[in-house]
């Protein structure tokens, strides 16, 4: 099983950008910007995850009733960001539509600076009967016109498969559900296998090898699977294809010999596999061997039904594997609270995102979440960086696996200092 | 979290053998079943029953009858007809013990008797009737732990509850969904608060696309649920026709507050927009849109979003379907929710007095009067929920005190009636 991550259509590929509209619509004003102001609503610099399309739509609604009723204009750049043009409308009524977008983000860092504040990077204001305002303006809109066209360009010139992964057509439905998972039943999985090593990073330095997860790099399964359907469009039924992915590692990972392996691995599973006749055999085949074995389980299925859990990670852990619940990330992380579900290890996902955006009151919180939970069960995934590193050091965390996380292995092993 | 049974409860099944071996030997023997479980918790404290039990002892030790606690804390008691009279003076005692109890002061308008005399002779079939209810009963309580996918539990699934969803079937429910006037699947079900003597008051109502009538009618004979994520792909499906009968005043009639599900993802599609576009202004204060808990942990960024959206333009929004364990890890006011639904559970009940306090705790974290209690099925449930401070209820047994309540009303209408009528002359 695997997460997907969250991808964000870029719209309006072709003809004329919306950057183009804009750039006109300045240059059609300039002679006559009496009563004229503007404002930029720098929606692009969200988090990736609410740069989703349809928060966009419903965000650019709140502008409605001014559009209606005021002498007002909107652009809905490909950037995500919106511009509101307005003639005489009282900033009053600007200042209703801006607080209901606020208020729909307000859990996102782009809103956390106070409201007209110069750390308040949500709104630029332009008063266009200024000339300073309207050239800046004007510079700031030619500048994302030629953004947008070279975006264009790239995204259709690109056809390398990254692209074609998050651009994907077809979605995942129900009709083309049971092809795709037939053909999982059917292709081969075992040379997909990958694998990472999560690594404790001690206090003097050293680390020490946690253990390796091995899974299906999701890139390269939709690749052999169904290069045109989206997998990830649909996450409900996203999540019933892993359920035969997981039964197909399995049978993969019962390969393995148990007996003489000197790691740990850690393997992604559905709650409904781990109870099922494939984890049966999975075990006949790591034997005594199980503490060798840690099993990640998603928050989603972990709460889909608790008590299933329950029964489940009480069941591993009297055979002797080691539980994980893996699908949290920094943020979601402050709203629930893992160590309830008392497992082994708990991994935070992650995200360049939260690097410098998540305030220091924030990172406390973080930290008193994570001595609950209980230090040495923290893993921070996907680490990137130095600077993710950092933060999760920051925060209390000393366990990391990521392609940063890989480096830094490499290093201690060619230093000798990796145990 | 207690850690679940798997096995049958030995004292039922020893229960059910014992039955089973009398089918030899039926002659002369008498049985009588006394109906702890309907005691208040407070009186089927583990103390009680066994003192209930001791006074049998002498009979089991003079080899003149075999007796059987439950987990439930009935008790059967099967014995030679020689010692009836002894045996009814032995029941007559207990009865005497729980002596403050409705089950016996209110014993004589109720369906449920403290005590059920049987003769095993002539009443054979009934008993072992009623003690394979009483077992499958138990074991149902087990059955969210059991369902799993080996073999004999999916063939039993199956034989129980139809052939499993598969894609190729959602696929076609769902197109045939399009088509289908669902109105009539539509059902509504009452969160009420009650008062000390048990009147119940509307909050608000649930509407609701029955499954079990929607499975009847479009696929007989298919287990909708046995995978949990084709099924919420089904929900979504379900969530745009119930928008769009909503959004025909004609098709459903809509009074009081209401609530109904959606999925966030439904929230934030053209469909809910045309919806919402639709419904007057003052109309969306009177509406509770219901989340599965299910959506939060799928994407806790796009439930924020949602929530906030709705919220700003008067909706508001309860977070349905946890069990006593989940609710322990959702925070009511951090996830900004008005309400949220916990499931009534009797395990809630069993768990002994830390449990008890460990939810009075999260009661009142999340706001006394922020919780509903559904699946409401017994009276036991509302006693419980009494204790550990929820006001809301919803389920089958208030929808029974919501219809006694009717009735009691209108005998009151037709008694003034009567007596206006008798005034004049």
């Amino acid at each position: 099983m695997a997460d997907a991550a969250n991808f964000t259509a870029i719209p309006n590929l072709h003809g004329t950008s919306e950057e183009t509209l804009l750039v006109g619509h300045l240059r059609r004003i300039q002679e006559h910007s009496a009563g004229q102001y503007a404002i930029h609503v720098h929606l692009s610099e969200l988090r990736p995850g609410n740069r989703q399309q349809n928060f966009i739509r419903i965000a650019a609604r709140a502008f409605e009733a001014l559009l209606a009723n005021f002498d007002a204009t909107l652009y809905v750049l490909s950037n995500h960001d919106l511009v509101l043009f307005c003639r005489d409308v009282p900033v009053d009524d600007v200042d209703q539509a801006i607080y209901k977008v606020r208020a729909l983000f307000s859990e996102d860092p782009l809103t956390f600076g106070d409201e007209g504040s110069f750390e308040d990077r949500f709104t630029t204001w332009y008063d266009l009967t200024q000339k300073a305002d309207f050239r800046a303006f004007m510079a700031e809109a030619i500048k994302m016109e030629a953004e947008a066209s070279s975006r264009q360009r790239i995204d259709s010139e690109d056809k390398s498969p990254a692209a074609s992964y998050a651009m994907a057509g077809t979605p995942l439905d129900p009709r083309n559900l049971a092809a795709i998972n037939q053909r999982m039943m059917e292709i081969n999985i075992a040379d997909l296998l990958r694998q990472q090593t999560a690594v404790t990073v001690q206090a003097d330095g050293k680390g020490e090898t946690l253990f390796r997860e091995h899974y299906v790099s999701m890139q390269d399964l939709q690749r052999r699977l169904a290069p045109n359907i989206n997998l990830f469009g649909n996450s409900w039924l996203f999540q019933y294809l892993t359920e035969t992915l997981d039964r197909r590692v399995l049978s993969v990972v019962a390969q393995f010999d148990f007996e003489s392996m000197t790691d740990v691995i850690s393997l992604n599973l559905n709650i409904s596999t781990v109870l099922s006749r494939e984890f049966q055999v999975f075990h006949r085949s790591v034997g005594m061997n199980a503490r060798k074995v840690v099993i990640e389980l998603q928050l989603i299925d972990v709460f889909a039904d608790l008590g299933m859990y329950v029964f489940a990670r009480d069941q591993l852990r009297d055979t002797g594997y080691q539980i994980l619940i893996d699908g949290l990330n920094p943020v979601s992380f402050q709203f629930f609270n893992p160590s309830l579900l008392d497992a082994d290890f708990v991994k935070l996902g992650w995200s360049k995102e939260f690097l410098g955006e998540v305030p220091k009151a924030r990172v406390d919180e973080v930290r008193d979440q994570v001595n609950i939970t209980g230090k040495n069960k923290m893993v921070l995934s996907r680490v990137d960086s130095e600077g993710a590193i950092l933060w999760g050091l920051q925060a209390g965390i000393h366990r990391f696996q990521g392609h940063y996380a890989d480096v830094i292995v490499e290093k201690m092993i060619s230093k000798g200092i990796v145990k | 979290m207690t850690e679940p049974a798997t096995r049958l409860p030995s004292q039922e099944k020893l229960l059910l053998d014992y039955i089973h071996r009398l089918d030899q030997h039926k002659e002369g023997r008498k049985m009588v079943h006394l109906h702890l479980s309907a005691l208040r918790p407070f009186n089927r404290r583990e103390h009680h029953i066994c003192a209930a039990a001791e006074d049998f002892e002498p009979f089991v030790a003079a080899l003149d009858g075999q007796l059987f606690i439950l987990k439930n804390a009935d008790i059967f008691f099967i014995f030679k007809q020689e010692v009836q009279p002894s045996v009814e003076t032995v029941v007559q005692q207990t009865r005497y013990l729980f002596s403050d109890d409705p089950l016996v002061l209110e014993e004589d308008d109720s369906d449920i008797q403290f005590s059920d005399w049987y003769d095993v002779e002539t009443d054979y079939d009934k008993i072992l009737h009623i003690v394979q209810d009483l077992i499958s009963a138990a074991s149902d309580q087990n059955r969210s732990f059991t369902n799993q996918m080996d073999t004999r539990s999916a063939l039993k699934a199956k034989q129980e509850k139809g052939e499993p969803l598969t894609p190729e079937v959602l696929g076609r429910v769902e197109s045939a969904l399009t088509r289908t006037d669902l109105s009539n699947m539509v059902r509504r079900q009452y969160i009420c608060s009650l008062s000390r003597r048990r009147v119940p008051e509307t909050a608000f109502s649930e509407l609701f696309i029955s499954i079990a009538d929607l499975r009847e009618t479009l696929l007989p004979g298919i287990n909708l649920m046995a995978n949990r994520w084709l099924f919420q792909h089904l929900t979504e499906t379900l969530d745009r026709r119930m928008l769009s009968m909503l959004s025909k005043t004609d098709t459903l009639t809509i009074s009081g507050d209401i609530s109904f599900n959606l999925n966030v993802g439904t929230l934030l599609s053209q469909e809910f927009q045309a919806f919402d576009d639709n419904i007057t202004a003052n109309r969306r204060g009177g509406m509770i849109i219901e989340l599965q808990k299910v959506n939060i942990f799928a994407n806790l960024g796009a439930y924020l979003f949602a929530r906030e959206f709705i919220q700003a333009k008067g909706y508001r929004v309860c977070i349905d379907g946890l069990s006593y364990q989940s609710m322990a890890v959702i925070d009511r006011e951090r996830l900004g929710a008005d309400f949220v639904k916990l499931i009534w559970h009797s395990e809630m009940m069993d768990g002994g007095e830390e449990i008890h306090n460990h939810i009075r705790t999260m009661i009142r974290h999340a706001g006394e009067d922020r919780v509903v209690l559904c699946r409401v099925d017994n009276r036991e449930a509302i006693d419980f929920g009494q204790s550990v401070g929820i006001t809301m209820f919803q389920g089958r047994h208030i929808e029974h005190l919501i219809a006694e309540d009717n009735r009691r009303k209108e005998l009151m209408r037709l008694k003034r009636r009567m007596e206006r009528s008798s005034e004049t002359p």
